[in-house]
């Protein structure tokens, strides 16, 4: 580099030298893909390149609006996410307040509601798929033996059991998660406030209602929308639990669209549902950002 | 206030560490019972006869279980190197350079890591069968770090903000570069962040589904979550397979959890703090 060039425009060439790798892989393998799944919703194409594409215009999209399956798939994820968040939430407000506690094996605790959050889903899943079981689980052994019932309970054979026991193993698997973002914002309020509250004889349900949770609307919509997000395109725990059964009680839409691109070999179809699908996600995001913005 | 004993907080405590280690637990059991023990009626709560079998038989009848285990260590080392290396330089001139498009640009990283990794598929597959980089090892780890240098970014961006300008500012008063600054002073002054950042970027990779399962459709190439999962055939479940694969495949992230407990929380806070 010449020594006349001006500090200002070293550190933009830099900047745009350190920037450039890593938005090009990002460019490559997300922005790229999503371009390229709005154009292969709107044709027909094979995906081998053998029959050259053909712009359809909006037939795919006609198609979805009249296909019962994909508006299963889109009402089974919005009930999925609507009756998970909640619990995650409430769980997660809970455990960040016993995290918050001094108490003789904190850090053992920590560990143990980190662990279900670091388990590969998929492998979580299929544990529990096994206890579960029917004909050999841990769930029915205990439920006969304790005299609880008469019958083994068909978990996965039923379809509101088995929307239950779907939310079941994601309530288990990431309300420690949830715990975790509202524990580090709880851990930000200063202590004073809540011995100015004690002095005004505030009860500690007062103190919750109004210190604590006022202040931790923010850490709570971050991890509200982050979970959101994650149980809207949720693939790997219906594609291990129920495959998405009994009669696509499970269906998500992820799911749906997986069998429909890689099952069906049907990928013009498929890319109309994982495009509104983004859409949903999308929409989702901006009401929280939204929220976010005028949390005040 | 006196201190009461605090029966109450240690019996919620106690449910909850319960709570989150019972399954492992039982599949840990599962796995050193025999296949009477395995599919008995009531179920055998204490292995009965204890036995290693499942442990010899899964290396002598299963290898390609190794196989699998590897192909996620191949990946995750991969994609968690890329992620730091690039994840890294974006996040320090993001951060640090005070460049005129850094707000913009760190939005828009935020917003495409909200796709649905589904959504990828039916193009990313194609491209990557046209590249013939379906079932390599750089294909896939391609993808995951696409996938995870948002996150990368993010963090190590929120943590270079925590570290003292002064010192930056003076080596370049020295008439110091950029790439000099950056490898003899921001690196070994951050390698906290990059620890915290790097281990959560494995475990994000070593737990990713939908591309792994898609990207890599021969048998000797899957990861191991993806291999596991497809143990089930249409009407047997192998679970003697089954449980004995999923503990060895979730050892090294309950490790790297254990040891790095601090780190990854501290790391996952920061990350999603913003």
């Amino acid at each position: 580099m010449s020594r006349t060039m001006s500090l200002e425009r070293r550190t933009a060439l830099t900047g745009i030298g350190f920037v450039t790798p890593t938005i090009l892989i990002i460019a490559l393998i997300l922005i790229y893909p999503i371009i390229q799944s709005v154009v292969l919703s709107f044709g027909q194409s094979s995906i081998d390149g053998s029959q050259p594409y053909q712009f359809v215009g909006l037939k795919h999209y006609a198609a979805l609006m009249g296909d019962g399956r994909f508006w299963n798939a889109l009402g089974v994820t919005f009930t999925f996410t609507a009756l998970s968040i909640p619990l995650e939430l409430g769980l997660g407000i809970g455990l960040a307040l016993l995290m918050n506690e001094s108490f003789k094996g904190k850090g053992l605790a920590r560990l143990a509601v980190l662990f279900p959050w670091a388990l590969p889903t998929a492998l979580n899943t299929l544990i529990w798929r096994w206890m579960y079981n029917s004909d050999y689980g841990l769930f029915n052994g205990i439920a006969l033996q304790s005299g609880l019932v008469d019958r083994p309970i068909n978990f996965l054979g039923d379809e509101i059991l088995a929307m239950g026991s779907m939310v079941v193993v994601a309530v288990w698997k990431t309300s420690s998660f949830m715990a975790l973002i509202i524990l580090a914002g709880l851990q930000s309020i200063p202590r004073d406030l809540f011995e100015a509250g004690r002095m005004d004889g505030m009860s500690k349900w007062q103190e919750f209602t109004q210190i604590t949770l006022p202040l931790l609307k923010g850490p709570i919509l971050v991890a509200l929308i982050i979970r959101s997000m994650d149980a809207l395109r949720t693939f790997e725990l219906p594609f291990n639990l129920t495959d998405g059964g009994p009669v696509n009680a499970t269906e998500s839409l992820s799911l749906y669209a997986y069998k429909v691109i890689f099952d069906f070999l049907d990928f013009n179809f498929g890319a109309a549902v994982v495009v509104v699908q983004f859409l949903v996600i999308f929409a989702m995001s901006l009401i929280y950002v939204f929220a976010l913005q005028n949390k005040d | 206030m006196q201190k009461r004993p605090r029966y109450g907080l240690y019996a919620i405590v106690s449910l909850s560490v319960l709570i989150s280690f019972f399954p492992i637990v039982w599949l840990i059991l599962t796995s050193f019972k025999n296949t009477a023990g395995i599919y008995a009626w009531p179920p055998q709560y204490w292995p009965d006869p204890f036995t290693l079998d499942n442990y010899i038989s899964i290396f002598t009848n299963s290898p390609e279980l190794l196989r699998y285990i590897l192909n996620s260590f191949i990946v995750g080392a991969g994609c968690t190197a890329i992620t730091l290396l690039l994840g890294g330089l974006a996040a320090y001139a993001l951060s640090r350079l005070r460049l005129r498009f850094a707000g913009m640009l760190m939005v828009g990283i935020l917003a495409v890591s909200m796709f649905p990794p589904v959504s990828l598929l039916p193009s990313l597959f194609q491209n990557f069968l046209n590249l013939g980089l379906l079932n390599t090892y750089t294909g896939l780890i391609l993808a995951h770090a696409g996938l995870f240098l948002p996150f990368s970014v993010w963090m190590l961006a929120s943590y270079f903000a925590t570290l003292p300008v002064e010192i930056e500012e003076a080596a370049r008063m020295d008439g110091m570069g950029f790439v000099r600054i950056f490898l003899t002073i921001v690196l070994p002054l951050s390698w906290p962040g990059f620890v915290a950042t790097g281990l959560i970027v494995f475990i994000f990779s070593w737990n990713e589904f939908p591309l792994s399962l898609v990207l890599m459709t021969q048998n000797a190439m899957r990861t191991a979550p993806v291999g596991i999962s497809l143990y089930p055939g249409e009407y047997a479940f192998p679970w003697e397979t089954i449980s004995t694969a999923t503990v060895l495949a979730i050892i090294p992230v309950l490790i790297i959890t254990a040891i790095f407990q601090k780190q990854i929380v501290g790391g996952l806070t920061a990350g999603a703090g913003k």
